[in-house]
């Protein structure tokens, strides 16, 4: 038996403005007696947020959602969490439900962090004795201990949400729904929070996982559907359903279509150092991109190209072969062209990589696929930016060092102490 | 019944978000105000100097025992009334983030509202105790009914905080109609004089007003030592099935008030 079953949902949601004042009452009133309307009608101004979705989640499974903003995804995670109840259709939820999804709504400014434990534990349906015996947990899991007993308005948004997140990861749920989590606090306590979801997947917790990080989907999920204007439009394994999400943002573009007997990219893969393909990538690592093509005809000397973009659009990296003077030759059939970069110097966050074949003169492009391959960095580095400098310190105080070319940032040489220090950065960052 | 007996076991899985939120309001104002509890037993005092002068001197009225007890008396059973549905109007709609984004059963506002009052109203209920010490006024056997009294009480508060958290939540004029009603609800209520005396067909129409009932008991086993009459039976009756009436209602729109919010 799955643990959660959603069986051909729909909801209706109303456009503009809703009547809240006893003025409009009447008149509502008297629209309604007017005529009774079947459930899966649509009045003026209403529109489906859901439209007859259906699917399953059994123990040791982890569904990810997916989808363009405004798709019906995280109406689906309320009506899983029952604040929103569906216009038709069947929810059915087997034990308890832990909801990582606006862990610190139940905080209240005046009261200092512990108070706020045992209210919001209670929120999320922990009894007293169970949040005692888990309180010290939770206080080490979000790192504020020095602060435990301070009201938590006087918390940095960042302490707060982390103090929320640390309560809903000690519940321990039968059902685990999550929402976006990965985007709190730093990269140390992703990757805790991560770790703590994989724990739960791992005991056979089944985990629903609405995300807009593709590459974590891929990561962590067992299966993924991929919504759009609040129906299904794919469901498989992630990596397919992400594909298919790609094709269809591909398709909205204006699009590059491989003539049909003409040169296309059949697969892109993102291989780590060790060979493993991953999105999932550590800065400073290898990263190697693997790019596979199928040529019914052969193809005179054409240029394989690829562009790293920050998920904000940031144009990152543009490598092709025709300007590292990288001849093809003919290319037939199937094959993999390869790009390695042996040390990938971008910072933690997420990005997509584009991948094309370009005709001889690197100008027309015989197939794109723009943003299709998401992938994500991460690591201990706290640099702000995209890209990893590799870098060290120099401090040569008291001396007359203004002039010395390369000392950049060195103060004046009016400071006092004579002290001279050298900090190497890390070390290109390599573990 | 069986949906009811549904509710009941829902709110009873959730008992101890109650008791926090219900504490947490304790601690607020604690924390947030200087007099505390004080407050509960302050107001209905003021209050019972200023009828105390009105209806000893101004325009003198035999209520059969002294007359700053009967006000007393009369006044911290209606505040516990009237501040638990003060509380209770605006509970859903100025805890949004709740109500819009984490799911548990919406009566706890309401009624968490409700003891919050419950516990100034035991504070203020000492401050009697003092005053009948005082007057040298001792209760019978029929201090027994109290708790019986009380509850008839909370449970008639808590059908209409019920109702008016809802109403407030789809339409939010309520909140001001309220003030209004109460005002005068008040001095439709035997709380600071007895309304029973009134006769004629105002009479009749001022004896449907179950709060009179339920004061008029109150004070009958706290201070008259005589038990609680029919009225008092019927009004209970029909509490409780206002009560559970109002709860299937509050949890048949509960799914709704995330939209409207």
């Amino acid at each position: 038996m799955s643990a959660v079953v959603f069986e051909g949902i729909w909801k209706k949601f109303r456009r503009g403005e809703r009547h809240d004042s006893l003025r409009d009452l009447l008149p509502a009133v008297v629209r309604g007696l007017a005529r009774r309307r079947r459930p899966l009608d649509l009045a003026e101004q209403e529109f489906w947020a859901v439209r007859d979705v259906s699917f399953q989640v059994a123990a040791g499974e982890a569904l990810g959602i997916i989808g363009p903003n405004g798709a019906g995804k995280s109406t689906i995670l309320k009506l899983l969490t029952k604040i929103l109840r569906p216009t038709r259709g069947r929810i059915e939820m087997h034990g308890r439900v832990g909801a990582l999804i606006e862990v610190a709504a139940g905080f209240h400014p005046d009261l200092t962090g512990r108070e706020n434990v045992y209210l919001q534990g209670a929120i999320m349906g922990m009894t007293r004795a169970e949040i005692a015996r888990k309180f010290d947990a939770i206080v080490d899991f979000s790192g504020v201990e020095a602060f435990i007993d301070t009201p938590v308005k006087r918390y940095s948004s960042g302490m707060n949400a982390r103090l929320g997140f640390a309560i809903a990861a000690s519940l321990d749920p039968d059902i685990l729904l999550i929402d976006e989590v990965l985007s709190v606090g730093d990269v140390g306590f992703q990757e805790k929070c991560v770790a703590r979801m994989r724990e739960l997947l791992k005991r056979g917790v089944p985990l629903v996982f609405v995300s807009h990080n593709l590459a974590a989907v891929v990561d962590l999920c067992t299966r993924a559907i991929l919504i759009e204007r609040g129906t299904v439009r794919f469901d498989g394994r992630p990596a397919e359903t992400v594909a298919a999400f790609r094709r269809g943002r591909r398709d909205a573009e204006p699009a590059v279509r491989p003539a049909s007997d003409g040169i296309h990219i059949t697969d892109v893969q993102l291989r780590r150092a060790d060979g493993e393909a991953s999105p999932l990538f550590h800065t400073g690592q290898a990263m190697r991109i693997q790019v596979h093509y199928r040529a019914p005809q052969p193809v005179r000397a054409p240029h394989v190209a690829i562009d790293i973009h920050g998920v904000d659009g940031l144009y990152c990296a543009g490598i092709n072969t025709r300007m590292d003077d990288c001849a093809l030759g003919t290319l037939e059939g199937e094959g993999r062209v390869e790009l390695v970069i042996p040390r990938l110097n971008l910072l933690p966050g997420s990005y997509t990589i584009s991948a094309g074949i370009l005709d001889a003169q690197g100008l027309r492009p015989l197939d794109l696929q723009s943003h299709a391959y998401p992938f994500s960095v991460a690591s201990e580095r706290k640099d702000f930016g995209v890209v990893y400098l590799e870098h060290h310190w120099r401090h040569d105080a008291g001396r007359a060092a203004g002039s010395e070319a390369g000392d950049a940032g060195a103060p004046a040489a009016s400071a006092p102490n004579r002290r001279s220090m050298e900090v190497v950065g890390a070390g290109g960052a390599r573990k | 019944m069986n949906r009811l007996r549904e509710v009941v076991a829902e709110q009873w899985e959730y008992r101890e978000l109650l008791v926090r939120m219900t504490s947490r309001d304790l601690l607020l104002r604690y924390k947030q105000t200087v007099m505390g509890f004080g407050w509960a037993v302050f107001m209905p005092l003021v209050n019972t100097a200023i009828f105390s002068v009105i209806f000893t001197r101004v325009a003198a009225i035999d209520v059969g025992m002294p007359y700053p007890l009967y006000a007393f008396c009369g006044l911290i059973a209606w505040n516990f009334f009237a501040s638990a549905l003060r509380f209770s109007v605006t509970s859903l709609t100025s805890n949004p983030s709740l109500v819009t984004k984490v799911y548990f059963p919406r009566e706890i506002f309401p009624f968490s509202a409700v003891l919050v009052s419950l516990v100034d109203f035991a504070v203020s209920a000492l401050a009697l105790v003092a005053l009948m010490w005082w007057y040298g006024v001792a209760p019978g056997w029929p201090l027994a009914l109290l708790p019986l009294v009380v509850a008839s009480l909370v449970i008639f508060t808590a059908a209409t905080a019920l109702l008016l958290a809802m109403g407030n939540l789809f339409y939010r004029d309520v909140k001001y109609l309220f003030e209004i009603v109460i005002a005068f609800w008040m001095f439709a209520t035997s709380v600071v004089y007895p309304i029973g005396r009134v006769g004629g067909r105002l009479g009749v129409l001022l004896a449907l007003n179950p709060m009179t009932h339920v004061i008029d008991a109150f004070r009958a086993v706290i201070l008259e030592g005589r038990a609680p009459d029919a009225a008092f039976a019927i009004t209970t009756a029909a509490a409780v099935v206002l009560f559970g009436g109002a709860w299937l209602l509050f949890h048949a729109a509960e799914f709704e008030f995330a939209e409207n919010l």
